[in-house]
């Protein structure tokens, strides 16, 4: 049972990951707008875009069920159990029961079957085939994910994020080699489902990419997108959380919390910071050939498993 | 942390370097590669001299160091830069993925190996053993499954580089002369394959493996 000051911090931290989360999106937009050498929008400019879609009518097409209209709830929803679960600015999890990470991988394959669920639902054909889209770029990093973090939490001896946190931070794991391994296929995995090129880009709804937006409007469409930036930062903090956990608060006193709250924010930048001119620098690979991305990083992480059985 | 986990640590790095070695498109990139895995190797005798206090280990890094970081990737990198065949293309007979995959098969199959293996100074060193003997195979593989003749120098030098650990975690304390031995004796061999496949680009234009079926000049 969490005491009333973990519950609080999870709250506070979840609140505030949903607040952050269009300035992410507007920062990437901004560092897209430097590389192509453009003025562009400001960082608030997501924020500007929800104001004036919250205000506008919400349109269902007629052939749509009661799955289109849920999702824009339960996906926020979904994300924002996660993001009380996940170690974000202390080294345990708030909640120690939602931070498991088989809980957090199926918690992110809800908030995605119901994404691609409601393309399905929506009538239009063309939502439809960006539905299976999306549930086959599931199908193809979830294994990836999935092995990686098994590995990291045999090494650590427990799955809960905040464990294997720790065991990271204090440099405990039993096997150097197994852990980078494990890391890298990991990181892999996190910036695939970051929907950034190569693979996805998450802000083209009007191509197949996000064909599930496609019917949206108004106010559901502003949490669709909101939900859609709170994933990126998430699943960038599930990352840090697990294998980048260092100068995270160990307590719950406030100035910790502030340390480790600025150090998360910092770690955040720079990783998409990175990510940034990774995406903008490549160019879109053709979808049929992503199996071959990710069966490599498959390789990686069976390779980290492989280390963990040999003792290396 | 103790000297033999570094050891066993490291030598989980080799392999991670050889599959780089194995999938980089062009052979520079290879040649870089595989100078940085003969680091790691170096790294690997230094830290199994520090615990078992072989000197000769020692001298052996450093002669490693000379052949195998600098001399043997300097020749291939010069060499080969130069060769080029464009409709070669990568020239992998399968993805770089499966490749991945089977080294990772193949590290399982030689612990099982090495597992039975009940030598005494191999006791502590086991995963690297392992490693070494892995190392081997990925070599051979390499030689197998990539029709660029170039990269089967390389895969050569794989097998050259796993055989060399295999030596030094089993037989710490060999006197020098067996290290000189295998050090000129890998210098010579890229020397002549580099030459080798200089000459067979010159007469059939082409580093295709599969194309090298006629005798011709």
């Amino acid at each position: 049972m969490p005491s009333l000051s973990h519950f609080a911090l999870a709250v506070v931290q979840a609140v505030l990951l949903l607040a952050a989360a269009p300035l992410l999106s507007g920062f990437m937009r901004v560092v897209r707008a430097k590389m192509h050498t453009r003025r562009g929008p400001g960082v608030l400019q997501d924020y500007r875009d929800l104001i004036k879609l919250m205000k506008r009518q919400d349109v269902h097409p007629p052939a749509s069920g009661f799955v289109f209209r849920l999702m824009p709830v339960i996906m926020p929803a979904t994300l924002l159990v996660v993001a009380m679960g996940t170690p974000v600015i202390t080294r345990f999890a708030p909640i120690d029961a939602l931070g498991d990470l088989i809980t957090t991988i199926y918690l992110f394959a809800l908030a995605r079957f119901f994404f691609a669920l409601s393309g399905i639902d929506s009538g239009s054909s063309f939502a439809g085939i960006g539905a299976s889209r999306e549930l086959t770029l599931g199908v193809l990093v979830e294994p990836v994910m999935m092995l990686s973090l098994f590995v990291a939490a045999l090494l650590a001896g427990s799955t809960n994020l905040g464990t294997i946190g720790a065991a990271v931070a204090s440099l405990s794991m039993h096997s150097a080699a197994a852990t980078l391994m494990a890391a890298a296929a990991f990181g892999f995995a996190v910036y695939i489902e970051l929907g950034k090129l190569p693979y996805d880009m998450a802000e083209a709804e009007q191509e197949l990419q996000e064909g599930p937006l496609t019917e949206y409007s108004g106010p559901s469409l502003a949490m669709v997108k909101v939900s859609l930036s709170l994933k990126q930062l998430l699943v960038v903090a599930w990352f840090v959380a697990v294998f980048l956990p260092f100068g995270n608060a160990t307590s719950m006193a406030p100035l910790d919390l502030a340390a480790g709250l600025v150090v998360f924010v910092l770690k955040v930048l720079a990783i998409f910071a990175v990510v940034g001119i990774v995406e903008n620098s490549v160019a879109r690979t053709r979808f049929r050939l992503t199996p071959r991305h990710s069966w490599l990083g498959v390789g990686i992480a069976s390779l980290a498993f492989v280390f963990y059985l040999a003792g290396l | 942390m103790s000297g033999f986990h570094l050891v066993n640590g490291l030598s989980g790095l080799l392999i991670v370097t050889s599959l780089l070695v194995i999938t980089a498109r062009r052979p520079f990139n290879s040649a870089v590669f595989y100078a940085s895995q003969s680091f790691v190797l170096v790294l690997v005798f230094l830290a199994l001299a520090g615990v078992t206090g072989s000197h000769e280990l020692y001298t052996w890094s450093a002669t490693a160091l000379v052949t195998k970081v600098i001399l043997v990737p300097v020749i291939m990198a010069r060499v080969f830069g130069k060769l080029d065949d464009p409709k070669l293309g990568s020239g992998e007979r399968i993805s770089p993925a499966l490749s991945v995959i089977l080294a990772a098969v193949v590290v399982v199959l030689c612990f099982v190996v090495v597992s039975g293996v009940n030598l005494r100074t191999a006791e502590a060193v086991k995963p690297a053993l392992a490693i070494s003997l892995a190392h081997f195979f990925l070599g051979l593989a390499c030689i197998v499954t990539q029709r660029n003749i170039l990269k089967q120098v390389f895969g050569y030098c794989l097998m050259e580089n796993g055989s060399h650990l295999t030596l030094a975690l089993l037989a710490a304390n060999a006197p020098e002369l067996v290290e000189v031995g295998i050090a000129t004796d890998a210098i010579f061999a890229v020397v002549v394959m580099a030459v080798l496949g200089t000459q067979i680009h010159r007469t059939l234009a082409t580093l295709d493996a599969d194309q090298l079926t006629t005798l011709k000049g």
